[in-house]
């Protein structure tokens, strides 16, 4: 039996945050709940967006999805990193 | 005064043809970002490699598509462009606008971003290159609410759909294909704005079998006007191309003097399934072997016309070079009636059935084309429950590549592998 809305976010959060990988597919959610349609997958993790409590993450190619925090931010990573540039 | 030395940029200016750097530097005058454009490109000339880094957190709040996120990997040198986001706006079917309205979006660009544009992209939308990303917000929201403009699609999201001009100017399309565009793009818009596939997917829609916008070379979902009946000959008409009356290709090419025209030379004979000849002075056409190469009727438009009966085909799974090469898109469906009266029911199924198999079948990165081709086309015409015909081939004229199990064949058959491998050595 699928999961409830609240249910399926919640394993999608866990997954996002306790993964080895900061970022992941949209298929990677997929085995939150196997009962589960991929749309049902998608419109979960994309209120989960809307809450704030995760990012896309986007090569303009190919969209990811992440736990808040846990993105490879560009704009922060250099400083975040100590990376020179020369 | 030039911010940067830049030699080997300079070197595209020379020559009689419009050049970017001239146009970078011009804008530079009101936009200095545009120095650190071409001060970072120069380098990347130099360096031979690009200086900008591989994508971002970006977008606006509620969409997860529409911005790239672009940041320089050397932000200290070039700090104008140390996020230089590019914003892709959804053009309008068949690409018509107004000048008005092309001005107020050149005036917020020039508000929010570099001015630099890119009309069009590939996908066919506006496209804005560089903002930073405080300015991402208060451009939405004007674009939004005073344009009426809305963002268009990337990253792993339904593209921006585009169409060629179709019924507004051309009398060939055999659908309307700025209707049915701008239908989809208002049906599929969590699709366009939110990812929700394993890879990017393309719509693109033609009117005729001359495919314009090259839906079969570019998109996943490619729909072709066709029609199902005969050509419609005025055999009058061809008369008059005959004496020369009528200028071939509507004079197309008559800035030259191709000498008197020959219907034999110049469409009977590169017919590229012979399905034409003339007797006496009457052209015949065989048309069940016509393949909508519209050669003919490009030639002679005033002789010949598409069929009355008209729809469209439908072909998956074009796509650029990555894995194993580019592809065409494959022909599945042969005729498809586009009807807005019933809401485009059999395209809107399809494409439903299409997605459906693709976001559980397909692998991550992998555009439809690709799962098509590592399952093979009887498998997923089986999952579209699409009957295999001959014409589900890889090109015209080419072998069916279906291959039929023993249940499909009336009385089945027996196959012993080892058999045919005693006549058939690998």
């Amino acid at each position: 039996m699928a999961m409830s809305k609240d249910e399926l976010k919640a394993a999608i959060l866990e997954k996002s945050q306790k993964a080895v990988k900061g970022q992941l597919y949209i298929k990677d959610f997929y085995e939150c709940d196997p009962d589960a349609k991929p749309r049902e997958v998608k419109n979960a993790a994309n209120e989960l967006v809307k809450e704030g409590k995760m990012d896309f993450w986007s090569s303009g190619s190919t969209t990811m999805y992440a736990a808040k925090g846990r993105a490879k931010n560009e704009e922060t990573r250099d400083a975040e990193e100590g990376h020179k540039n020369d | 005064m030039p911010k940067h030395d830049t030699p080997l940029l300079d070197e595209l200016e020379k020559g009689p043809w419009p050049s970017f750097v001239t146009d970078l530097k011009r804008q530079a005058a009101t936009k200095p970002e545009c120095w650190d454009i071409l001060g970072q490109l120069e380098l990347s000339f130099k360096d031979r490699i690009t200086h900008w880094k591989h994508g971002g957190i970006v977008g606006v709040f509620g969409y997860g598509g529409g911005i790239v996120g672009r940041y320089s990997d050397v932000p200290e040198r070039f700090p104008g462009v140390a996020h230089f986001h590019t914003v892709r706006l959804n053009q309008p079917s068949g690409m018509y606008y107004t000048t008005k309205k092309l001005r107020a979006i050149c005036d917020l660009w020039q508000k929010y971003g570099s001015g630099m544009t890119n009309m069009h992209g590939s996908t066919g939308d506006l496209v804005l290159l560089g903002t930073s990303t405080p300015n991402l917000e208060p451009l939405f929201y004007e674009l939004t609410h005073d344009l009426n403009q809305d963002l268009g699609g990337s990253g792993s999201n339904l593209r921006t759909p585009s169409c060629c001009l179709g019924k507004s100017r051309c009398e060939w399309s055999c659908y309307d294909t700025q209707a049915t565009c701008y239908a989809m793009t208002m049906k599929y818009q969590d699709e366009i704005h939110r990812p929700a596939f394993p890879y990017k997917f393309k719509f693109k829609f033609s009117g005729c079998p001359n495919d314009c916008v090259a839906s079969i070379a570019r998109s996943d979902l490619s729909v072709i006007g066709t029609w199902r009946d005969d050509i419609r000959i005025d055999q009058a008409a061809v008369k008059k191309y005959v004496s020369g009356e009528y200028k071939a290709n509507a004079g197309a090419h008559s800035g030259r003097d191709w000498g008197k025209f020959s219907i034999n030379k110049e469409v009977i004979n590169l017919c590229p399934t012979k399905c034409m000849w003339m007797e006496g002075d009457t052209l015949k056409i065989d048309n069940a072997e016509c393949t909508r190469c519209m050669h003919c009727i490009n030639v002679m438009p005033r002789a010949l016309r598409p069929g009355a009966v008209q729809g469209a085909t439908v072909l998956v799974g074009a796509k650029a070079p990555i894995l194993d090469g580019a592809q065409f898109a494959t022909m599945v469906v042969p005729f498809m009636e586009i009807n807005a009266d019933n809401d485009y029911e059999d395209l809107v199924n399809f494409i439903e059935n299409l997605w459906d198999w693709w976001m559980e079948a397909g692998k991550n990165r992998e555009r439809i084309g690709e799962s098509i081709q590592r399952v093979g086309l009887p498998t997923f015409l089986k999952v579209m429950n699409v009957e295999p015909i001959p014409q589900h081939i890889r090109e015209p004229r080419s072998n069916p590549y279906v291959f039929w199990e023993s249940e499909e064949v009336e009385g089945g058959f027996d196959r012993d592998v080892r058999e045919f491998r005693k006549r058939h050595k690998q």
